[in-house]
């Protein structure tokens, strides 16, 4: 009788326990959105800001996150691979965006080992794009 | 037979003639504008962006060249209505606009000093003509205090509006409380003066006034103000027993009674009222020292204002020059450093930093920054001809330790920026971006340290030397745009630690002996039409607002900003009398991770270069720092915040709005006892200005208010 009390306790534990591991085991960052690189003519289209966590559970990195104030709707939003943070890099993922001039964006990547430690060396990144910038509009960097 | 020699004779000159006539007329086509809208041109031009472009239009540091080859290079496929309504859009740096008509005029003038010609057709925003089939790129002369070229002196003669301003002495009067300067004293100042940019030879930026303290530096109050001339300023003034003299732009230098504001003197020092506010000013015996935007240095009758001498820096049959710094005064030498043209351009001559006699303004030595082949150095430009090696730029004053008899200066970049376009390879391209200790008497070389070898993203390693004594040991700092605080050792050059001050992604490693940087590869492997990134910009890192020693806490404060770039190189032609003192197209984004914040002060131990403090905002720094010894630090931003914090803490203590960017170099002096404060607000200044007008549109200041103010504590009753 004591038994079948005490095996369902010890699994709600053991649960609690693989929570908690998991938890630990996954690595968040955050990237702010901002600007991608203007000079004074092309600033003026280049407005808008948002927030994303980037969440690493084994080697599968998930992006969630928001976006507003695009002069113009947002078309795609990809996940790169930079040399280092602040040094543009190769996309990794096509993430799914909102196609307005505010929305969610949202997606994820299975990240080999070069990648992995790229990533948590800061040199992960997220471009959004939009009607009028095709050659981008928003990004940020994924640091702790 | 005589006859028909007669007649060929006769043939071959009205060949020659008429050959000279069309190459004339290919020389200067006609433009789509008229004089009178160039000779207007000029006047906008000279007022708004010769600051930065400089008054000949020839770029400088970070300003692109608007007259010449590379002018052509950049522009000549375009419309002159392109280059309208690109001015327009982003011209001057910041929020200001000038209006249609004067970007239009502006036009004009860049088009007539680029070789075309006025015609009877007004300019229009709407003009379609590529530039390239108008404009040469062969510069006219732009004369002094005049027009651009012929059509602008015609506009001149025909008694059509040119501005002009008076030159000479326009206020007489006499500081007769003034005191002559001697060595001992620019060795030892008065703690109640401030005697040069920086206060000392060690460039501590510090003064042992105390009477302002952080406990009661919240009761500080405006004493006087005075409006300066509009224009870029950065001004450094100075004092010595209750005078202060002050440099304008526009070359109005003035001494005013530093307790009332009373004006003394003004002298509109040489024939142009065109450049920017030089930084620093010195004295020695009974002169002052100034400088000019076209290289002049002017010595001055510290009592009266009157010129005693007037020398000119460099050959001016091969190129113009300019400065910005302001002299050093070593042992009876004015020591003056150089830019602009004829150290960017493809020439003989290199750019020098030069040393002069306080008496007489007689050269006494120069130092070439730029190595050529069989010299010292001379091995790390690649394969480069002489000719093309440009840059090394001196346009921050020195410093000077009187034991050791060396004056430490900073270098600018090899030119063009990017090593691409400059074809060095990967060579160290010295001496630009080091430091390099000169012996003060011959200004030979003593050792140099190249914190930069063959930098390649305009991040110059120019800006100020400051010297410590710490533990025994003789220091110098230096921090570059990188953003790198470097600790040497001022004897002998060497390296004993750094500070990454900022985030930065340029070097991916230094060596732990020699501190030499390793740059990431795609640095080193650019190509062109390739966008290379880095963090920091051209802004800075650090840039030309100092930093301060404040000697009772052991702790350097410095300012830096942070932001990033990616550059994209152009080609600039291998030829005689070309060159570019940028050579790239830049855009710029936020610095990772500082949540848009631009502006940094923040405070290093000496010993340890341990981050001790530091305090972040949205807008950028726009002065030096001033440390005191009563505990406080001052410093001033683009948002036109004057604050005073504490030395140990970064707490800000006390603040104030003042009417535009704050701008300069605060200092502070004492008179019958009493401490006062002064700061300038202003306007240009580069890349620390226009960066922050592209990431930081929202703050906003107007394009106008160069103005001093002098602040002190209300009088004990």
């Amino acid at each position: 009788m004591r038994l079948r009390r005490l095996i369902p306790a010890g699994a709600v534990a053991a649960g609690f326990v693989w929570m908690a591991i998991s938890v630990v085991a996954q690595d968040s960052m955050k990237a702010r959105l901002s600007p991608v690189p203007a000079d004074q003519k092309t600033r003026a289209d280049l407005a808008g800001s948002g927030s994303i966590t980037s969440t690493l559970a084994g080697t599968k990195l998930t992006i969630n996150g928001t976006f507003d104030g695009l002069k113009s709707p947002a078309t795609m939003a990809e996940l790169h691979n930079g040399v280092a943070a602040g040094v543009r890099g190769p996309v990794v993922a096509q993430l799914t965006v909102t196609k307005g001039t505010g929305g969610s964006i949202s997606g994820s990547a299975d990240l080999t080992p070069a990648q992995l430690a790229n990533y948590k060396k800061g040199g992960f990144y997220v471009q959004l794009y939009s009607e009028k910038t095709p050659e981008g509009v928003l990004w940020g960097w994924f640091l702790k | 037979m005589r006859t028909l020699r007669n007649h060929l004779a006769i043939a071959l000159v009205l060949v020659s003639v008429c050959g000279v006539l069309m190459l004339t007329g290919q020389q200067r086509p006609a433009g789509p504008y008229t004089a009178d809208q160039a000779a207007a041109g000029r006047t906008v031009y000279q007022a708004n962006c010769a600051g930065c472009h400089g008054p000949d239009l020839g770029g400088r540091n970070d300003a692109p060249q608007l007259a010449g080859t590379q002018f052509i290079a950049n522009w000549g496929g375009r419309t002159a209505g392109d280059l309208i309504n690109f001015m327009q859009s982003a011209m001057p740096p910041g929020n200001a606009t000038l209006g249609e008509q004067n970007y239009i005029n502006i036009a004009a003038f860049i088009l007539d000093t680029n070789g075309s010609r006025a015609g009877t057709q007004a300019l229009t925003a709407a003009n379609t003509v590529a530039i390239r089939t108008v404009a040469t790129g062969v510069v006219a002369q732009v004369a002094p205090g005049g027009g651009a070229g012929k059509q602008a002196k015609q506009a001149k003669q025909a008694g059509k509006q040119v501005a002009a301003t008076p030159r000479g002495l326009t206020v007489t009067g006499e500081a007769k409380n003034f005191t002559p300067v001697t060595d001992a004293m620019l060795r030892n100042p008065d703690p109640n003066d401030w005697l040069m940019i920086r206060r000392d030879y060690k460039a501590n930026n510090f003064s042992p006034l105390n009477q302002i303290t952080a406990a009661n530096v919240n009761d500080l109050r405006l004493v006087w103000t005075w409006a300066m001339n509009n224009g870029t300023n950065q001004a450094a003034p100075i004092v010595h027993n209750g005078v202060m003299f002050i440099n304008n732009p526009g070359n109005i230098v003035q001494a005013l009674d530093a307790r009332t504001g009373e004006l003394i003197w003004e002298n509109r020092i040489g024939e142009t009222d065109a450049g920017n506010s030089q930084r620093g000013l010195a004295m020695f015996e009974d002169k002052i020292y100034v400088t000019t935007g076209d290289a002049h240095i002017y010595a001055l009758d510290a009592r009266t204002g009157k010129n005693v001498w007037d020398t000119v820096i460099g050959d001016r049959t091969l190129t113009n020059y300019s400065t910005s710094s302001g002299p050093i005064i070593i042992k009876g030498m004015v020591v003056q450093g150089l830019g602009g043209g004829g150290c960017t351009r493809y020439q003989s001559e290199k750019c020098f930093i030069s040393a002069y006699d306080a008496r007489t303004g007689k050269l006494i030595w120069k130092f070439y920054t730029i190595a050529k082949t069989g010299e010292q150095g001379g091995d790390t430009w690649g394969t480069l001809a002489d000719t093309f090696r440009a840059g090394g730029d001196t346009w921050i004053t020195g410093s000077y330790d009187p034991d050791l008899n060396m004056t430490y200066w900073g270098t600018a970049q090899s030119k063009p920026w990017m090593r691409i376009s400059r074809g060095s390879g990967n060579g160290a391209t010295l001496f630009a971006n080091s430091t390099v200790a000169l012996d003060a008497d011959s200004g030979k070389l003593k050792w140099y340290f190249s914190h930069a070898p063959g930098e390649s993203l305009d991040l110059d390693e120019v800006f100020e030397r400051v010297l410590v004594d710490d533990n025994g040991q003789k220091l110098v700092f230096s921090a570059g745009k990188v953003g790198i605080l470097w600790k040497l050792d001022r004897t002998n050059g060497k390296y004993l630690g750094h500070k990454e001050t900022v985030f930065q992604n340029v070097y991916d490693a230094f060596d732990p002996k020699t501190g030499e940087p390793h740059y990431r590869n795609d640095i080193t492997e650019q190509q062109f039409g390739q966008w290379i990134q880095s963090c920091p910009t051209s802004e800075g890192g650090h840039n030309w607002h100092a930093m301060t020693y404040n000697q009772p806490t052991n702790q350097i404060i410095i300012p830096v900003a942070q932001s990033c770039q990616e550059m994209n190189a152009q080609k600039v032609e291998f030829v005689e009398g070309g060159g570019n003192g940028g050579g790239a197209a830049r855009r710029f984004f936020e610095m990772p991770g500082t949540n848009g914040n631009v502006g940094k002060v923040a405070a290093y131990d000496v010993r340890t270069l341990k981050e001790n403090w530091k305090m972040e905002q949205h807008s950028p720094f726009m002065t030096a720092v001033l440390s005191t010894a009563g505990g406080v630090a001052f410093v001033g931003d683009m948002d036109r915040m004057f604050r005073a914090v504490d030395v140990k803490t970064g707490k800000v203590l006390w603040e104030t709005r003042l009417g535009t960017s704050v701008q300069g170099f605060p200092m502070t002096f004492s008179v019958n006892g009493k401490q006062y404060l002064a700061v300038t607000t202003g306007l240009g200044g580069g890349s620390p200005r226009m960066v922050p007008s592209v990431l930081d549109p929202d703050v906003h200041y107007p394009n106008y208010g160069a103005q001093l103010y002098v602040f002190a504590l209300p009088d004990r009753r």
